[in-house]
């Protein structure tokens, strides 16, 4: 029993020193203290909103708890996340579900508990929430498709490639895309039924037969402009292209943005792509609940930006402050 | 059963895991009390948080505790609570199968994924170990395939309730339904391994596979048990993951299967078969989901709640073994 006091002692003074030193330790009590929840912790782009979220937290001196599952699948994980930050009592929550379905129930519970929430990034299939903070992909998609357009002088065939059937975001691109293309009667879609799947290699396969379909005799292609709506499908769509020797002979848009997609645009094999703004919807996002929770009139739906980038603008500050966004280390 | 003619070494020894949950509650009602300046750990509202993270493992734990006591091990518990969940939500959102029918399907899902598991293990005569390292890729599998790799939302139903706070006409029952229903099971499971014949040989397989031969038990037959067994208490488990999240996810409760043999472990059960409880092995849930809610309110981060849950796990094994050796 003794040994076990020991232990157990020795488990709590480890358990306090990492509660003092971690950035994630708990905001004083007197102060305004917002829980933000990201997808998951170790992608890039979660760092870049968890600065806009310090920022906006600066700002408007509130406190903000960054908590969240470390993988972006952990459905479970998450909303357990949300659960513990009812229990534990927090003024309000910023939660970016990982599914439209599975954290409804653990965020309209919050709210019946009378915590607020804003959801950020992703869409939530509730009407209980604040405010809905994230990227318009409609609009995004329409700004890649007006691109595309006139790199191609109004007039050409393009393909299409999808991301993966559900997905609410690169729906909504794809979707803002056609519209765009379909305003330019010269322009004429002749595939858009191929999905890329969930990652790079599997977008590179389906690529590869895809443009296979297209060859002309000549080894050239008979497409002249091709769209793809997210990281991963531009990078496989952009392998095939390199593997065919047709990259930079078709004009290239994309969606989001990587250290390989910046190469491709640097060298001319990527003709442009859309860019979110992750610092700007962390930022939104606190600033949302902080103010609803200091009595002021919150928009339903807050538009964080979609930025066209191009060879051309790539130098330009404002777009390099969305390329090389800040990150939390 | 190891202490002899010494009853309340016995009883302490079963009652060394409740103590050290004890001490993790007091332990973090204090350290939250002080870090935060108010409690907010030893409340009703998150005394039921707590409850309600505990559910999914110490549902699946019940039927590992069995197996684990028969000398067996599965590894592919946290593959079966994916493939019933699953199953259940096919079943609801594209046969249009009513609630109370498909999670029934879902369970059964499980019993035949135990069932296959115990056949497996008394036929081919490979070790437990590797034959559910299998299957935890082919149930696995199995739920990617049914689910064509999406999760599948069939759509409100009052299975969504099972695991949530009960307001208005279900006020009475206090805490989620999901705890009843485990409570519920775990005393039945209790009752099996005290009060009947197959139960009791569940003990002397584990404990002395060749003493039980020889004095006539039928082992391979208490094997098929138990890991069918096993099943049904994964495909329950599957039903309430399925209720936290109201979908069906075939990616789901991977690696889950750690999670619920760390809670036969720590609640002293062993590896070498013959020991184990069903106190214990709730005591051992709750000690996991006790550290990571107290963790999470401080505001520790997860890396630090993995290590310090890893090592929970390697004391409280080494507490119990020396506990042992002192009482043989």
């Amino acid at each position: 029993m003794r040994t076990l006091l020991l232990c157990a002692a020795a488990l709590g003074l480890a358990a306090c020193d990492a509660g003092t030193d971690g950035d994630a330790g708990a905001a004083p009590d007197d102060r305004t203290t917002i829980a933000v929840i990201p997808k998951g912790t170790s992608h890039e782009f979660w760092k870049s909103v968890h600065a806009g979220a310090m920022k906006a937290a600066a700002d408007l001196g509130v406190g903000i708890i960054w908590k969240g599952p470390v993988q972006e699948n952990d459905r479970v994980g998450q909303v357990k996340e949300v659960e513990n930050f009812i229990s534990r009592g927090v003024d309000g929550i910023c939660l970016a579900p990982l599914d439209a379905d599975a954290l409804r129930k653990p965020a309209e519970e919050a709210v019946a508990r009378s915590i607020p929430v804003v959801v950020f990034d992703s869409a939530l299939n509730s009407e209980k929430h604040v405010s809905f903070v994230a990227t318009d992909n409609r609009k995004g998609g329409a700004l890649a498709g007006e691109h595309l357009a006139s790199l191609l002088g109004g007039k050409g065939k393009v393909i299409l490639l999808r991301y993966m059937q559900g997905s609410a975001s690169t729906m909504n691109r794809e979707d803002g895309f056609m519209d765009a293309i379909g305003k330019h009667p010269g322009i004429q879609v002749v595939s858009s039924d191929q999905y890329a799947g969930a990652t790079a290699p599997e977008a590179l396969a389906v690529s590869e037969n895809l443009l296979t379909a297209f060859k002309s005799a000549d080894g050239g292609l008979s497409v002249d402009g091709i769209f793809c709506p997210n990281e991963s499908s531009a990078v496989g769509m952009l392998g095939a292209l390199r593997g065919a020797g047709l990259a930079g002979k078709v004009k290239f848009v994309g969606f989001d943005i990587s250290d390989k997609l910046q190469d491709a645009l640097t060298v001319g094999h990527l003709h442009g792509t859309v860019l979110q703004d992750p610092v700007g919807m962390g930022y939104q996002a606190v600033k949302a609940m902080a103010d609803h929770l200091a009595g002021k009139p919150v928009e339903k739906r807050i538009d964080t930006g979609a930025t066209l980038v191009t060879p051309e603008n790539m130098k330009d500050k404002a777009v390099e402050r969305l390329l090389n966004p800040e990150k939390v280390e | 059963m190891t202490a002899g003619g010494r009853p309340w070494a016995a009883w302490l020894n079963r009652l060394g895991p409740l103590f050290a949950l004890i001490l993790v509650l007091l332990l973090f009602a204090v350290l939250v009390r002080v870090v935060l300046g108010e409690n907010r750990f030893a409340t009703p509202g998150n005394i039921e948080t707590i409850l309600r993270q505990t559910i999914i493992v110490g549902m699946a734990a019940l039927g590992m505790t069995l197996i684990i006591v028969s000398g067996g091990i599965d590894l592919s518990a946290g593959s079966v609570v994916a493939l019933a969940g699953v199953v259940l939500a096919a079943l609801m959102k594209f046969a249009g199968w009513g609630p109370l029918s498909a999670a029934l399907a879902g369970v059964a899902a499980g019993a035949a994924c135990g069932l296959v598991n115990g056949l497996l293990v008394t036929q081919l005569r490979v070790v437990p170990f590797i034959i559910t390292l299998g299957t935890l890729l082919v149930f696995r599998g199995t739920a990617l395939g049914i689910a064509d790799n999406r999760t599948i939302t069939p759509g409100a139903s009052w299975l969504d309730h099972l695991t949530t706070h009960p307001t208005g006409d279900r006020a009475w029952m206090l805490i989620p339904p999901g705890v009843w229903i485990l409570l519920f099971f775990s005393l039945l499971v209790a009752g099996f391994m005290k009060l009947t014949v197959t139960g009791r040989h569940t003990f002397a397989v584990g404990a002395n596979e060749k003493a039980a031969r020889l004095s006539g038990v039928p082992i391979a037959w208490v094997r098929v048990i138990v890991y069918t067994l096993g099943g049904v208490f994964a495909g329950l488990a599957g039903v309430l993951q399925y209720t936290r999240l109201s979908q069906g996810d075939p990616t789901g409760a991977t690696g889950m299967e750690l999670q619920v043999i760390a809670a036969v472990v720590i609640g002293g059960g062993s590896l070498s078969g013959g020991e184990g409880s069903v106190l214990g092995t709730l005591v051992g849930a709750l000690i996991m989901s006790s550290i990571a809610n107290g963790c999470s309110i401080l505001g520790i981060e997860s890396w630090v709640q993995m290590i310090v849950t890893g090592v929970v796990i390697i004391v409280a094994v080494a507490v119990d073994r020396l506990r042992h050796r002192r009482t043989e």
